[in-house]
């Protein structure tokens, strides 16, 4: 750094104070981990929890940093409220020496979307403060707006000189000085700096779809490249784009981009943050990636492909959040309960997760089933469910709509889902959550789904082994038997149709003949394994339901 | 030396796919495998009993691993869904010494049995491939299969540490075992997509859809039959196809048959159904 800068940057009153109003910890975590930047920029951060802040204190404070979330229905977050009664009480400072910038975290999918962000903006313009940063609203990816916001903020905080006069023209000289010393922003969970690791270059032969929509030609382009390993698959596509073929079309956008989904080598992945050697095939003896559009959507060119589909899901699913303070006062003794920070972090981890494009494109479903909400609205909606401050009517709606034939019965598969690595097991695992409520709301006998999985559960205590006779004369019923009849399943079944000779299937009889009754099934078919009591005793000891 | 394992059949090879039960011993045998079945072993659930009660499906399987465990020996199956299943299960239970103690509690008082966790599950692909190796099932191979040949996994392996060395998302192993069988593998693109067998009977229209796809991809690569690792699967693109075809109006009329019959057709076993399979390929095949 220039020495003048740097003794800038070093004189009289260099402190920062970071307020953060936070419900399950996200706000805090960056307020923590901005304070620790700030002191790349020679700023001497304090943290404030704004439960117990007080307010008299701001007038003193030349530089400060909110950083709010919102919750209920476009609520402060409770360790906010009394902070903010007290901000718009009679004994509010005049904030005439402040420089301030809010950060607010939220939500798009609730109506009230980053409100109290909104709110303590306003209200410190409302007292004198001056904004140095237009507040940034970030969606649940807040990774990389909220960085790019801190970079920002932290330079514009450090030009407010050590007499609290903010000094514009210096800005430009700090990014340069922060960008200049290589100082990157890649910061670990404890605020360390993380090295950057080279990795060996290696040669990549890239293939990529194309399509041209007005020539309507689809084919695949191939580079022979030699790339570093830990270059993301975005900085390839941007490469070959600005040194090979200009024409080259895909999403780009900020490293967490949901809409950036694409395939690489057989998976989706957010391509900003996925580097090219996690995903070149173990299988092959050179290294090749090949990049294709996600299968959600028509493509329209090349990679990209039309994710309205993906908005008609989203809206289709009235995804907003009824707090249960919908009608009541805002006092906070009416609100039903806070949450316990277990649940409150369960329901985060439900709705951060997700960067719906990408979670949507886990699904095998998805693009076989327009009318299916998707994985991505699954969650939203099952989040609402186990949220213990939700409202009546939208717990009802929700589990009305995860209980229809849209929601998640329409998944036929969750072991498409969970194999997607850490991300796909936790959303496969709610998932799973999800569907077990919805069938026992529905007691196991309303519709085939449920008939499904209880058939096929009571028929494996009943001998240990599945017995597919029972399910197909349970589950589909006369109407269906008769359908198969007429499509050629039964025929394929009974007859070996297509099958090499093995025995005709065993279940002729349970095939045509109509349902018995229930709790009947056929004893021709399975001999019980070895030890069948065994089964039976694990059955009434877990689940004495069947 | 015989490799011996615990041999689990998969959900359905005691009913609508006996075939398998038929062809996976003569094949394993041949190869110097020992198969001991497990005699006691239930159906893995195949994720729908975990629909009902997540609880129940993993004491049936924690069932299951114990009496492989009193064997001293790994499992192995033909079928991916099981392999699949008792892999999550399995690591469901390792990595969490609560639960493993609380469902051990239930076998103990119900069975007089407990599991530590030590077996460990395997496709019978994997051990072809990493145990046998191709070179030993080249030299088994008697009617080379001579036609070309795709092959479908399905999701339920392609998961990390379930698939032995194989890729997750790009697997070629089954290609491998093709092509040393004398086939000309086609490689498909839908290769472990799902066919939708958790859903079957109650989202028959999705599920066949993605069976078409599967099905008619295969056709569109120039394959003359399809191969499937999985009992269940194998059951919906082989026994569902012709409805499958009316829903997506899809070309979906192919030869399936599992993995375990190309294997014992190869190496000189059931030379008869061979005949029927060949007729089969040259009449719609392509
Ligand atoms: C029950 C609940 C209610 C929420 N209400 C809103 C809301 O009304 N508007 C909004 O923009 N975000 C809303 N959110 C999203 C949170 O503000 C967002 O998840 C944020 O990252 C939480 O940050 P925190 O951990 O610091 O509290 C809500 C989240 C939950 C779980």
């Amino acid at each position: 750094m220039t020495d003048d800068v740097v003794s800038f940057l070093s004189d009289g009153d260099r402190s920062l104070h970071i307020l953060f109003g936070s419900q399950s910890g996200n706000s805090e975590d960056l307020a923590v981990k901005f304070g620790k930047r700030a002191k790349s920029y020679g700023l001497e951060s304090t943290v404030h929890d704004m439960d117990g802040f007080d307010i008299a204190s701001l007038a003193s404070m030349s530089r400060v940093l909110v950083i709010c979330s919102t919750w209920g229905e476009g609520e402060q977050p409770d360790n906010a409220e009394e902070l903010w009664n007290a901000a718009n009480g009679d004994g509010a400072p005049s904030l005439s020496n402040t420089h301030f910038s809010v950060c607010a975290l939220g939500d798009t999918s609730y109506e009230l979307f980053c409100e109290s962000g909104k709110e303590w903006d306003k209200r410190f313009e409302e007292l004198g403060g001056t904004r140095l940063v237009d507040r940034v609203d970030c969606d649940v990816d807040y990774d990389a707006p909220s960085a790019i916001w801190t970079e920002s903020v932290l330079a514009h905080m450090a030009a407010v000189d050590g007499n609290g006069t903010f000094q514009p023209e210096l800005v430009e000289s700090i990014i340069a000085e922060m960008e200049g010393s290589g100082e990157s922003s890649v910061e670990g969970d404890d605020g360390f700096v993380i090295p950057v690791l080279e990795s060996p270059e290696i040669q990549v032969k890239v293939r990529v779809f194309r399509y041209d929509p007005q020539s309507d030609e689809r084919g695949h382009d191939e580079w022979a490249c030699v790339l570093n390993g830990n270059i993301s698959v975005l900085e390839v596509l941007r490469s070959i784009k600005s040194t090979e073929d200009g024409s080259l079309t895909f999403r780009d956008g900020s490293l967490h981009d949901p809409t950036t989904v694409i395939c690489a080598n057989g998976r989706p992945i957010l391509p900003g943050i996925t580097r090219i050697d996690s995903v070149i095939s173990s299988n092959s003896d050179s290294n090749f990636l090949n990049l294709e559009p996600i299968v959600i959507g028509e493509v329209i060119r090349d990679l990209v492909t039309d994710l309205t589909i993906s908005d008609i899901r989203r809206a289709s699913t009235k995804p907003w959040f009824r707090g249960a303070t919908r009608d009541g006062a805002k006092v906070r003794d009416a609100v039903i309960g806070t949450m316990s920070s277990d649940d409150a972090k369960k329901v985060h981890m439900v709705r951060d997760m997700i960067s719906t494009v990408l979670v949507d494109s886990f699904s095998d479903t998805v693009p076989y089933n327009e009318a299916y909400i998707s994985p991505s609205n699954v969650l939203s909606s099952w989040s609402r469910i186990i949220d213990p401050r939700v409202s009546k009517t939208s717990l009802t709606e929700n589990l009305d709509l995860l209980s229809s034939d849209v929601g998640i019965k329409a998944e036929t598969d969750l072991s498409s889902i969970s194999r997607h690595g850490e991300m796909g097991e936790t959303v496969a695992d709610y998932m799973l959550d999800a569907k077990t409520r919805v069938l026992r709301n529905g007691a196991f006998q309303d519709g085939r789904h449920g008939k499904y999985v209880w058939w096929y559960t009571w028929s494996v205590k009943m001998s240990g082994k599945v017995n597919d006779t029972t399910i197909y004369r349970q589950v589909l019923g006369p109407l269906g038997l008769v359908g198969n009849l007429f499509s050629g399943v039964t025929a394929r079944m009974v007859l070996g149709f297509t099958r090499t000779g093995g025995k005709m299937f065993n279940g002729l009889l349970g095939m045509v003949a109509p349902p018995a009754g229930v709790g009947k099934m056929p004893k021709q078919f399975n001999t019980p394994v070895l030890n069948h009591h065994e089964v039976v005793a694990i059955f009434n000891e877990v689940d004495g339901g069947f | 030396m015989p490799m011996n394992y615990a041999y689990h059949p998969g959900n359905v090879a005691h009913s609508s796919a006996q075939e398998v039960d038929d062809t996976v011993f003569p094949a394993a045998k041949t190869l110097g495998i020992n198969l001991i079945p497990l005699e006691g072993a239930t159906s893995c659930g195949a994720g729908i009993i975990r629909q009902a009660n997540r609880r129940l499906q993993l004491t049936l399987n924690a069932r299951t691993f114990a009496m492989a465990e009193e064997l001293g020996l790994e499992i192995v199956t033909p079928c991916a869904t099981t392999a699949g299943t008792l892999f999550e299960d399995l690591t469901t239970l390792r990595s969490n010494p609560n639960l493993l103690a609380e469902v051990n509690n239930v076998l103990m008082e119900t069975c007089g049995k407990t599991f530590t966790g030590e077996t460990e599950v395997r496709h019978l692909l994997h051990v072809i491939v990493e145990e046998v190796g191709l070179d030993k099932l080249s030299a088994s191979v008697k009617n080379p299969i001579g036609f070309s040949v795709a092959g479908h996994y399905g999701p339920n392996i392609q998961r990390k540490g379930a698939c032995g060395n194989d890729d997750v998302f790009q697997p070629n192993y089954l290609e491998r075992v093709i092509n040393a069988l004398g086939g000309n593998p086609v490689s498909l693109s839908y290769r472990t997509q799902s066919v939708g067998v958790p859903s079957l009977l109650s989202e028959e229209s999705t599920a066949l859809k993605q069976a078409a796809a599967v099905l008619s991809e295969a056709k569109n690569e120039g394959a003359e039959m399809l191969v499937s690792i999985c009992t269940l699967s194998h059951a919906v693109l082989d026994v569902y196809q012709v409805k499958a075809g009316k829903i997506s109006g899809e070309n979906t009329s192919l030869p399936v048959i599992h993995f375990t019959e190309m294997l014992a057709f190869s190496m000189g076993h059931f030379n008869t159904r061979l005949a029927q399979l060949k007729t089969r390929v040259s009449v719609i095949g392509n």
